[in-house]
C-alpha cells in the first residue's frame, strides 16, 4: 500500500491576527513510495516557475569514519559528474538548453540539489535527476580532478576568518560526535581526498537510496502530474541497508576555550557556545532557544544597544540556536572592535546569560519575537524557489513541511519562564566553549568614546 | 501570461511628476525599491565615500522623531528592515514588508528618508562600519572582490568611476557629519528619484507615497560629467600583496556594450558562454576547473557584479554608463597560477580565433531566453529589472532581452567576439602572498608546466604543452606590486 497523505490548509494572503494562521500556507501533497523515496508536492499562485529540491538526509553529520571527512560535501561536487546515458557535458548542455538554475549545498545534516526553471520542463528535468541519482558514474581520474575543485572552495573560504573560527569552536566543542568537523571537513582529509576513490563509491552506495531522499516540488504543478513522473522515473531505484552509527557525544563536564591566531590584519572576535538539544518540534526546547537568540542578542537586544549602538565597543553581536538532527551549538559571536575591550565584551555576554537564567523576560518583549518570527517567515516565502529552500531546511529535520506548523506552535506557547529555564539548561558553565581569534595588530576603526 | 510590460505603470517625469514603477498584485507582501541616480560617480572628488556614507547614515541611523533603537524596535516585530544598495549612478534603498504591516513600515521607511535624525552618535558607528568594511571585511576576508574591486580601480583611474564606491579608508576619517547632510540636500532630488513598489498596495496608497516624496527639492542637483574610460594602450597589472592561501585573478578592460547598446544581446550571450556563475556548463568552467581541477570556478560578465561571493546570481540597480568585459578566476593553489592565467588566456585566445559554432550559439541562446525568467522570479527582481529599464531607456527587460536575442544570428555573435574579445591590452588584478614572487614568474616567459594527481587525456595534455608556454607579454614597468594597507588607504 502507498501511503498517501493530502492535506489542505488556508489560503496563501494570510494574515496574523488574533487567532494567526498556519505559518506554512500551503496545500501540500506528501506520498511515499514503495521504495522509500518521499514525494512532497506543493502548487503556489506564482506562474510558469518550478523549483525542485532534492534532500539527502547525509551531512557532515554522517561522516562516521576518522580521516574521511568532507565526504557528504564532496558528493555535491561529485553528482555533476554525470552517468552513461548523460555524461556531464551532456548533462550540463541539457540544463543549459532548460535555462535552469541548478546548483547543491550541503550542510551538518543534508545535502540538497536545486533546479529551478520554466514548467514546461519539469519532466525533463526530474527524469535527468532520477538519472544521476540512481546511475552515477566517474572514474577515478575524473573523481582526482573533482577533489580539487574541492580544495578550491577551501581556498576560496579560507580568506575568511570566520572560517576558521568556526572550525575551531566545532574541533573544540566537540569530543566524539561528527559535529566536531565542518561541513568542509579537516583540511588534511580534504588533501587525502584523491587517494580515497573506492571509499567514494561506498559512501554513493550507503546513503544515495531512496529511503534518505525526499523531493520537494514547488510551483506551477499539479500533485498529481508530478506523481505520475516520478513513478515512471524513480520507482526502480533500490532501497539500502545502511544505518550509521552516529557517536553520542559524552556530556561535557567542564568549560573550554581556544585562540585563534589569524595571520593577516582584522577585528578581533569573541564567540562563546553552548552544547543545545537536538531540534525538536514536539517540545519547548528548541523554540525556547530560538525566541532567546532574539531576546537576548538581536539588534534590539539590551546588550546589543549596549555594545553596539551606544559604547561601540563591537561592531557586530548575534546569537544562533541550534537547528540540528542532533545536539547543535547555542553560538553568540561578537566582533570587536579593539583587542583590549574582548575580555569586556566576553564578560557582557557572560553577564547577560546570567540575567537571562536568573529572571523571566518580559511577556510583552517575547510576544515581539513570535509575531517577527511568523512575519520572517511570511516575508521570505515570495516565490516558488524559495518556498522550496525553506521548506527543505525542514524536510531534511523532519521529513514533512508539518514539522514548520508544528515548531511555530510551540513559539506560540512559550511563557517566559520557558526561556528562563531553557537558558538555565541550556547556556551552562560547565558546556561552554570559548573561542576567541586574533590577528597581528588592531587595526580597525572606533572603540569606546 | 504575465506581461511585465502591462503591468508597468510608469510615468516619466514631467516637472510635477516624480518617476514611478508600480507593479500591483495580489501578494500580501508589499516590496519598495527607491532608487536616487546620484551615486558614488557624484562623489566630490576629495571626497570618496560621501554617496556611501550618507546612504548608509539614512538606512542605518535614525529619523528626526526616531532614535536608530527605536527604528530597530519598531521594524523588529515586523521582520523588516531598510537595505541600501550604493554604486557609481545610483542609490538604491530596499525593504518589504507584509500587508498587515504596510501603513507602520512606511512611516518608519518614509521617516528615514524624508526626515533623516543625523545623530552623531549614530554618525560615528556608521562611519566606523564603513571603514572596517574596507580595512577588514574587503582587505581581509574576501580576496575575490579585493582583486575585482582593484581591477575596476584601475581601468577607470581618473574618471568618476575611479574611486572605490566605499571610499577610502583617509577620505572616511575625515568626512563630516554636515558633508553628508549638505550631499543629501543636492543630490537626493525629485529629478534624481524613482520610486518602486510591487505587491498588494492599494492605488491610493501609492499616490499618498508620491505626494509624500515631492517635499524633496526639485531639480536635479550636480550630475557628475561621464566620462569614459581611458584606451588600455598595454597590458598592464596590479598584484596586491597579503598573507593568503591561494591567488586570485581578475581581468578586464572596458567595453561599449551597456544594455541599450546594439552589441549588448551578442555579447551577453558571449559571456555566458564563457560562464556564469556557479552555472557548470560554462567554456572557463569546463576547461579550467572541470577538466583540470584548478579551482572552484571561472567566470565572464559584461555587467558589474559585487558581493559574488554571496550571491547566485546578480542583483538590479547597478545601472552604469560604463561596463567592462570581465574574467574573474576564482582562487588557485600558488604553484598552478601561472598556468591558470595562461589558460585563461589561452581560452579567450580560441574563441577570438574560432568563435561560436551553430550549436553553442542555439543552445545559450535558449538559455538565456528562459534563464531571464528565473532572474526576474521575484518581484523584489522584477521591480529592480524595471527601473533598470527605464534608466536604460529600454522596453521590460525580459521582453527586450528576449526580443533581442531573437533576432541574433552566429554571424552577429561571431562579430562581436572578433570586435571584442581580445588579449591584448588588459587589466590585471591578482591577490596573492609574496606578490615580488607572482611578479617575478609573470614577467619571465619560462613554461609553467602542470602536474596532475591523475592521469589526463591526451587532448589534454598536448594542449598543456601549448598553454605553458603562452607568451604573457607583461613588461616590467607595467606591473606594480601594492602591499594591501595602501589598497584604497
Amino acid at each position: 500500500m502507498v501511503p498517501k497523505l493530502c492535506l489542505f490548509l488556508a489560503g496563501a494572503a494570510l494574515s496574523f491576527g488574533a487567532q494567526p494562521a498556519k505559518v506554512f500556507p500551503y496545500a501540500y501533497s506528501q506520498e511515499d513510495l514503495p521504495n522509500g523515496l518521499r514525494l512532497i508536492t506543493v502548487p503556489t499562485d506564482y506562474a510558469n516557475i518550478v523549483a525542485v529540491y532534492i534532500v539527502v538526509q547525509t551531512g557532515s553529520r554522517n561522516e562516521v569514519e576518522p580521516g574521511l571527512t568532507g565526504f557528504a560535501h564532496l558528493f555535491e561536487h561529485l553528482m555533476f559528474r554525470g552517468t552513461a546515458q548523460f555524461p556531464s557535458e551532456k548533462y550540463n548542455q541539457s540544463l543549459n538548453r532548460i535555462g535552469a538554475a541548478s546548483n547543491a549545498s550541503t550542510s551538518d545534516d543534508y545535502t540538497v540539489y536545486h533546479t529551478t526553471f520554466s514548467k514546461e520542463d519539469l519532466d525533463s528535468v526530474l527524469s535527468m535527476e532520477a538519472d544521476r541519482f540512481q546511475h552515477l558514474k566517474y572514474a577515478e581520474p575524473e573523481f582526482k580532478t573533482e577533489s580539487l575543485a574541492v580544495l578550491g572552495e577551501y581556498n576560496k573560504n579560507s580568506a575568511s576568518p570566520f572560517s576558521k573560527l568556526n572550525e575551531v569552536i566545532h574541533d573544540t566543542a566537540y569530543e566524539r560526535h561528527t559535529y566536531k568537523h565542518t561541513t568542509m571537513g579537516f583540511l588534511k582529509d580534504i588533501q587525502d581526498m584523491p587517494n580515497q576513490y573506492e571509499y567514494s563509491l561506498k559512501f554513493f552506495d550507503r546513503y544515495y537510496r531512496p529511503e534518505y531522499t525526499t523531493i520537494v516540488v514547488v510551483g506551477d504543478v499539479k500533485p498529481k502530474a508530478v506523481r505520475a513522473i516520478v513513478d515512471k522515473s524513480w520507482s526502480e531505484w533500490k532501497r539500502g541497508s545502511y544505518h550509521p552509527d552516529i557517536p553520542v557525544e559524552p556530556p561535557q563536564d567542564a568549560p573550554r576555550t581556544a585562540n585563534v591566531d589569524w595571520p593577516s590584519p582584522t577585528l578581533p572576535i569573541v564567540a562563546i557556545a553552548y552544547k543545545g538539544p537536538a531540534y525538536s518540534d514536539t517540545t519547548k526546547d528548541t523554540a525556547a532557544l530560538d525566541a532567546l537568540a532574539y531576546l537576548a542578542f538581536s539588534n534590539t537586544s539590551d546588550l546589543y544597544q549596549k555594545l553596539v549602538v551606544q559604547e561601540q565597543k563591537a561592531d557586530s553581536v548575534s546569537g544562533n540556536a541550534p537547528d540540528n538532527v542532533d545536539p547543535g551549538l547555542f553560538q553568540i559571536t561578537a566582533r570587536v572592535k579593539k583587542v583590549a575591550d574582548m575580555d569586556t565584551v566576553r564578560d557582557e555576554i557572560l553577564n547577560t546569560v546570567q540575567q537571562f537564567q536568573q529572571k523571566p523576560v518580559d511577556a510583552a518583549k517575547l510576544d515581539t519575537v513570535r509575531k517577527r518570527l511568523r512575519y520572517q517567515l511570511a516575508l521570505s516565502m515570495d516565490n516558488s524557489d524559495t518556498i522550496a529552500a525553506i521548506l527543505s531546511q525542514y524536510v531534511a529535520l523532519r521529513r514533512t513541511p508539518a514539522t514548520i506548523n508544528a515548531l511555530y506552535d510551540q513559539y506560540g506557547k512559550l511563557t517566559p519562564e520557558d526561556i528562563q529555564q531553557a537558558a538555565a539548561k541550556y547556556l551552562v558553565e560547565k558546556s561552554r566553549t570559548i573561542v576567541t581569534l586574533t590577528g597581528p595588530a588592531a587595526t580597525g576603526a572606533g572603540g569606546a568614546k | 501570461m504575465r506581461s511585465a510590460a502591462l503591468l508597468i505603470l510608469m510615468s516619466i517625469c514631467a516637472s510635477a511628476q516624480i518617476r514611478t514603477v508600480a507593479l500591483p498584485g495580489k501578494s500580501p507582501l508589499v516590496t519598495f525599491r527607491i532608487v536616487f541616480t546620484a551615486g558614488a560617480a557624484s562623489d566630490p572628488a576629495d571626497k570618496p565615500g560621501l554617496a556611501y556614507l550618507t546612504a548608509q547614515m539614512l538606512s542605518d541611523g535614525g529619523t528626526k522623531d526616531l532614535t536608530y533603537k527605536q527604528v530597530s524596535d519598531a521594524l523588529f516585530p515586523m521582520a523588516s528592515g531598510v537595505g541600501a544598495q550604493v554604486d557609481k549612478e545610483m542609490v538604491t534603498f530596499t525593504g518589504s514588508t507584509h500587508v498587515d504591516n504596510l501603513q507602520a513600515y512606511y512611516k518608519l521607511l518614509k521617516g528615514l528618508l524624508l526626515e533623516p535624525g543625523w545623530r552623531e552618535d549614530d554618525f560615528r558607528r556608521v562611519k566606523d562600519d564603513a571603514i572596517n568594511a574596507i580595512k577588514v571585511g574587503l582587505r581581509g576576508n574576501n580576496d575575490e572582490e579585493l582583486g575585482k574591486e582593484v581591477l575596476y580601480e584601475s581601468i577607470y583611474q581618473g574618471t568618476p568611476y575611479g574611486r572605490f564606491t566605499g571610499g577610502t579608508v583617509s577620505s572616511l576619517e575625515k568626512l563630516t557629519l554636515e558633508d553628508l547632510k549638505s550631499f543629501y540636500r543636492s543630490q537626493y532630488t525629485q529629478d534624481h528619484l524613482i520610486l518602486g513598489i510591487a505587491g498588494g498596495y492599494t492605488p491610493k496608497f501609492l499616490e499618498a507615497m508620491k505626494a509624500d516624496f515631492k517635499v524633496l527639492p526639485e531639480g536635479g542637483g550636480l550630475r557628475p560629467r561621464m566620462q569614459a574610460p581611458k584606451m588600455i594602450e598595454s597590458s598592464r597589472m596590479t598584484i596586491v600583496d597579503k598573507d593568503t592561501r591561494s591567488v586570485a585573478f581578475s581581468i578586464g578592460y572596458p567595453i561599449d556594450a551597456i544594455r541599450s547598446r546594439p552589441d549588448y544581446a551578442a555579447l551577453l550571450l558571449v559571456s555566458s558562454f564563457l560562464g556564469q556563475h556557479r552555472m557548470s556548463s560554462g567554456v572557463l568552467y569546463d576547461r579550467m576547473r572541470e577538466k583540470r581541477g584548478l579551482n572552484y570556478g571561472d567566470y565572464a560578465y559584461i555587467e558589474y557584479f559585487p558581493r559574488g561571493m554571496y550571491l547566485m546570481e546578480p542583483q538590479p540597480n547597478l545601472a552604469r554608463h560604463y561596463q567592462i568585459f570581465q574574467v574573474w578566476i576564482r582562487p588557485v593553489e600558488p604553484p598552478t597560477a601561472k598556468f591558470a592565467l595562461r589558460l585563461a588566456l589561452s581560452e579567450l585566445d580560441k574563441l577570438h580565433e574560432n568563435g561560436m559554432t551553430q550549436e553553442q550559439f542555439e543552445r545559450t541562446r535558449e538559455f538565456l531566453s528562459k534563464y531571464v525568467n528565473v532572474l526576474t522570479r521575484t518581484k523584489r527582481a522584477e521591480l529592480g529589472y524595471a527601473i533598470d529599464s527605464i534608466y536604460y531607456g529600454i522596453n521590460p527587460y525580459n521582453d527586450y532581452l528576449k526580443a533581442q536575442l531573437a533576432k541574433l544570428t552566429l554571424a552577429d555573435v561571431n562579430q562581436a567576439i572578433k570586435r571584442y574579445i581580445r588579449t591584448d591590452r588588459l587589466v590585471i588584478a591578482a591577490v596573492t602572498r609574496n606578490g615580488e614572487e607572482l611578479r617575478k614568474q609573470l614577467l619571465s616567459d619560462d613554461p609553467s608546466p602542470m602536474t596532475y594527481n591523475s592521469p589526463k587525456p591526451e587532448a589534454i595534455t598536448e594542449e598543456d604543452k601549448v598553454v605553458e608556454k603562452r607568451p604573457l607579454k607583461l613588461k616590467p614597468e607595467n606591473i606594480q606590486v601594492r602591499p594591501v594597507g595602501e589598497v584604497f588607504q
